[in-house]
């Protein structure tokens, strides 16, 4: 295909930059000129995001309207972008998303709107690119441009410790994706003494052959930048503060897509890469993942800020993305692609919400609040839809992928399926005990009293979430329809065979983990 | 071995020194000129010779690159070579004069601090810089290199009436006097042992099995150290945070990338040609048959591991620690250092290449940062501090955007060139199989991204307490800056044609004989 669209794509949002730096943003028309450009660059962003969708084959194995341009040539590097059946949903969600979080930031942001919005579509283009791009170099460096634009806006436009959770949002991750770094460069020279090539082109390096250790320890470094990402349990307390402390807009990022590129990069690299390395940590992701489940459903049972609640179920949520990758099965990891979507649309509205309410309360705690469904019933309402999405009820998108999960879980690791099903109740739990308290029984606060329901603008973002929520949940086929192939190539491509006598191979890895440990070990002493 | 010709031909002279030979005739040039303008006010002066030495640099330039570039390694009088690697170093060098140069006018206007002598001393501190890159005589090293330092010295110690000036300068002399004397006793014990100082041949003397005995290790060492000395790197740093406090800031700029692209080229070079020689495809030195290739690998090779190691964590860890943006910067560049080491340390062509594209993207973001530290500082010299940096993303947008880019990119985070270059050191270490230290050494440069925001923060979001008034910025200040935050950004995105001209040059060590 000679139109170069996902080009095209991913650096709409940069063109929108070039115009806003012209703008001066001294005058209240000034800014609204600004508000405008950004959000018209992030509308035809989506318009053309939907001419993938229009272009893509869910029928063919592998990726599609692949552009190659070499760029380093000297390392094999190489500007190369393709998508599959997860990377289209994801950039789809990416540019859907990116619209509404501007329209949202409208009255919100009112300091700074220049800067504001340049970061916000720096991190459109960011995000869109890591999920295109399949040269790993190239990958990377999407990966580390969308720090800095993120870091900016929790910690320019958040909360009272907005400092601090941008330092640590920013630390974490960091640590994480430079430790990939070194495993990437690694397995490019593991590649190359093998095929006697240097490049960092994701189809070829896929199935390169290495040490048994060595793909343990390159797993474990990839592994590690994209769990702090998702984030699974114990590495996810950045993901708290950063999202209390950042701007309504930044948490809807955060939570709607910057988290999927954790399990992205699970789907995409960490997985088939080094599938020994994957099945050698399995159990533990799988027992972390259910962990992460209800431990964030129980710690977000007792938080009294609706926004902290609201993160700490992203944990819970996450864990189901994560243990649906892992169970290794069609519908488990169709579920899991799915429910990465959902999470984005669902706890991405319930963000928009709270920073709704925010913006006229100035304050996100639970017992502030209190039988307002009353004075707010349009607002009322899109919450409890939301709130059911987010705890699976039928015929909302939620039930689709925490089911689908579910279903393929039971079929392969009974108790770990049976430990996350306590996960959907306890998400029911603190979901609607929340909305309870929110929304029903008597006004006890007066200041609610005169509370403003939803404005022209607001609908208008909120209404297409809604569309989405029960799409979903009703035509689940229309989305899964593009994935079939790319997951069943994905799992073709993790499976391993199946090892009759495990405590053998067990014993093996730990002679030969040992002796990697050594040799690094020995690197020190010369 | 070529027939070594040691009659004096000035054309010959002209041809390979090129370069010095242009700046050490400005000098004298500047000198005049400096002289005849003293009845005129302090602007026009400032002006006159300010210019006069950015086209003295931009000459240079113009002669090394175009001029000199395609010279197929000749060397004179067995003195100075003209091979493309020392060009390479050079080109880095007087181009780091050049931006300082511009960025002096404005400096030396807002800080009353005209005297002729600066744009002379910054002039001679470069001359001595190429010869010291362009040598192949140790005992030529050692004058070069002094020529070098003094004019170095003399240029921190610039601001008369200020204390932290005297002292830095002071610290650097005795430390770098210091450092200077191990490496001349260094190559006393060499000359010593194979009559002869010329690096080369001390290669061929020592390849008839001598490698291992101890007076060689021994001098070995001390001309290391006396190099560890000059690139500033832990555990002989101490000078660097007083020295490059105290210094005027463009001055500080000027010495954090030249005197260091010039110890780093003189190091790599002693190091491949006399001690552990490379071998070419091409062109291989006679001797490189008999020769036991790595027998000294074993005893640097651990030593550079933990100077590495030690540079790469103290540097950054001390940095997170300091108040002072130049004291910050200054630790962060003993952590450059131990990146720059780390390319070293794999001796291979990916190593040295990364290398050298880091000694080039190193000089502009240092040197640009250095520039918006200066208009900064305000008219008292006294907004040093990271408080004084509050709010001035704000106040100053432009300036305080591109101090950003430098910073990020000293962080080493895409889409800028300190990406690139961190990613060629580090993979070229990889290709060798250093993954511990490699390993370690991300993990420090995490703690060199915690420091480097804290600047950004302070500059966008936290309020300003005081408001300080930056000095006038001059049009040629800004030339710089832009020609500083491009590079950065265009090395970023493109980086293969400077990297294939760095590998080019760095092949060229294995020719020089």
């Amino acid at each position: 295909m000679n139109d170069p669209i996902l080009t095209y794509v991913t650096f709409l949002p940069l063109l929108g930059v070039l115009f806003i730096l012209a703008i001066p943003q001294k005058s209240e028309t000034g800014k609204n000129v600004i508000r405008g450009v950004a959000l018209s660059a992030s509308i035809f962003t989506f318009l053309a995001s939907l001419r993938i969708y229009g272009a893509f084959d869910g029928s063919i194995t592998g990726f599609q309207l692949v552009e190659d341009h070499t760029w380093i040539g000297s390392y094999g590097i190489h500007y190369k972008l393709g998508i599959d059946g997860l990377s289209l949903w994801l950039v789809l969600l990416t540019t859907f998303l990116a619209p509404l979080t501007i329209l949202s930031t409208w009255r919100a942001i009112d300091k700074h709107v220049k800067e504001f919005q340049v970061s916000l579509l720096v991190l459109e283009t960011a995000m869109i690119g890591t999920f295109v791009a399949i040269d790993l170099f190239l990958f990377y460096v999407f990966w580390e441009l969308m720090l800095i634009p993120m870091y900016l806006i929790i910690g320019v436009w958040g909360g009272e410790r907005r400092i601090y959770a941008a330092v640590k949002f920013f630390l974490y991750t960091a640590v994480g994706s430079l430790l990939m770094l070194v495993s990437i460069i690694g397995l490019v020279y593991f590649h190359n003494d093998h095929a006697g090539q240097i490049t960092f082109d994701l189809l070829q390096l896929y199935g390169t052959p290495m040490p048994r250790t060595y793909e343990i320890l390159f797993f474990a470094a990839f592994a590690l930048a994209f769990a702090i990402k998702v984030p699974m349990f114990p590495l996810h307390t950045w993901l708290p503060d950063a999202h209390v402390e950042a701007p309504t807009a930044g948490s809807v990022i955060l939570a709607g897509i910057l988290l999927k590129m954790g399990t992205y990069g699970f789907f995409r690299f960490a997985m088939p890469l080094f599938p020994h390395g994957s099945d050698y940590f399995a159990p533990l992701i799988i027992t972390l993942s259910v962990i992460g489940i209800i431990y964030g459903a129980l710690v977000a049972m007792v938080q009294p800020d609706i926004k902290k609640l609201v993160a700490y179920s992203s944990v819970s949520h996450l864990g189901y993305c994560m243990l649906g990758l892992y169970v290794l099965t069609r519908q488990g990891v169709e579920g899991s692609v799915l429910q990465m979507i959902n999470h984005g649309i669902s706890t991405g509205a319930l963000f928009l919400l709270v920073g709704i309410i925010y913006e006229r309360r100035h304050t996100r705690l639970i017992k502030e609040y209190g039988g307002i469904a009353r004075i707010v019933p349009v607002y009322s309402t899109i919450f409890l839809i939301v709130t059911l999405s987010s705890i699976g009820f039928p015929t909302t998108n939620g039930f689709i992928g925490e089911f689908l999960i579910l279903l393929g879980a039971f079929k392969v690791n009974k108790l770990a399926a049976v430990l996350a099903a306590t996960g959907v109740i306890l998400g029911a739990v603190y979901m609607l005990w929340m909305v309870q308290r929110v929304f029903y029984g008597k006004v006890t606060n007066s200041s609610n009293l005169n509370l403003r329901d939803l404005n022209l603008r607001e609908m208008a973002y909120m209404i297409p979430l809604l569309v989405l929520i029960f799409w979903i949940g009703l035509f689940p086929n229309f989305f899964l329809n593009k994935m079939h192939t790319s997951v069943d190539h994905f799992i073709s491509q993790v499976k391993v065979e199946q090892v009759k006598d495990k405590s053998h191979v067990a014993a093996a890895d730990t002679i030969s983990l040992t002796a990697a440990f050594a040799s690094l070990a020995k690197e020190y002493k010369e | 071995m070529n027939q070594i010709n040691l009659s004096f031909d000035i054309y010959h002279l002209w041809e390979v020194c090129g370069g010095q030979l242009i700046l050490i005739a400005a000098g004298l040039v500047l000198i005049f000129a400096d002289m005849l303008l003293l009845d005129k006010d302090d602007e026009t002066r400032g002006q006159c010779l300010g210019w006069l030495t950015v086209f003295i640099f931009a000459a240079t330039l113009g002669h090394i690159v175009y001029r000199q570039w395609d010279l197929h390694d000749i060397v004179f009088m067995n003195v100075f070579s003209a091979d493309k690697f020392s060009i390479f170093i050079s080109v880095i060098m007087v181009f780091s004069g050049l931006l300082a140069s511009l960025m002096s006018i404005g400096y030396l206007r807002n800080n009353q601090l005209l005297r002729g002598e600066y744009y002379i001393l910054l002039v001679y501190a470069v001359a001595g810089a190429i010869g010291l890159v362009q040598s192949v005589d140790l005992l030529m090293m050692f004058i070069t290199l002094e020529i070098m330092s003094l004019a170095v010295y003399a240029l921190v110690a610039f601001i008369k009436d200020s204390p932290f000036s005297q002292e830095g300068a002071l610290k650097y002399f005795l430390l770098g006097s210091f450092g200077s004397a191990l490496f001349l006793f260094g190559v006393a014990l060499l000359y010593g042992l194979t009559g002869t100082v010329n690096i080369t041949m001390i290669a061929q003397s020592l390849s008839i099995g001598m490698y291992q005995k101890l007076p060689v290790i021994l001098a070995f060492a001390m001309i290391l150290c006396g190099f560890f000395f000059k690139m500033a790197m832990v555990p002989f740093h101490m000078w660097t945070p007083d020295a490059y406090e105290g210094a005027p800031s463009v001055v500080t700029g000027f010495m954090a990338t030249a005197v260091k692209a010039a110890a780093f080229g003189v190091f790599i070079k002693v190091l491949f040609v006399t001690f552990t020689p490379i071998l070419s495809s091409s062109g291989q030195p006679d001797y490189a048959s008999t020769i036991n290739l790595s027998a000294l690998n074993p005893y640097w090779q651990p030593v550079l591991w933990w100077v590495a190691l030690l540079s790469m964590f103290f540097g950054n860890l001390l940095a997170a620690t300091q108040t002072n943006i130049k004291r910050l910067l200054a630790y962060s560049s003993i952590a450059h250092a131990g990146y720059m080491a780390v390319g070293v340390l794999a001796a291979n062509e990916e190593g040295r290449t990364g290398v050298l594209f880091y000694l080039f993207v190193y000089t502009l973001m240092n040197i640009g940062a250095f520039g918006v530290i200066y208009l900064l500082d305000g008219v008292e010299r006294n907004a040093q501090s990271l408080e004084d940096y509050r709010g001035i993303g704000y106040r100053y947008p432009s300036l305080a955007f591109a101090l950003s880019l430098f910073l990020v990119a000293m962080a080493g985070l895409p889409p800028t060139a300190g990406f690139i270059a961190k990613f060629y050191v580090f993979s070229a270490a990889i290709k060798e199989g250093y993954y511990l230290l490699v390993a370690l050494g991300v993990l420090t440069s995490v703690i060199g991204a915690y420091y480097y925001l804290k600047v950004i923060y302070m500059m966008y979001m936290k309020e300003e307490v005081r408001q300080v008034v930056r000095g006038a910025v001059a049009a040629p200040t800004i030339v710089a800056l832009l020609v500083a935050a491009l590079g950065v950004l265009y090395l970023g995105v493109l980086p293969e044609p400077l990297a294939s001209i760095a590998h080019v040059a760095q092949q060229s060590l294995a020719m020089i004989f």
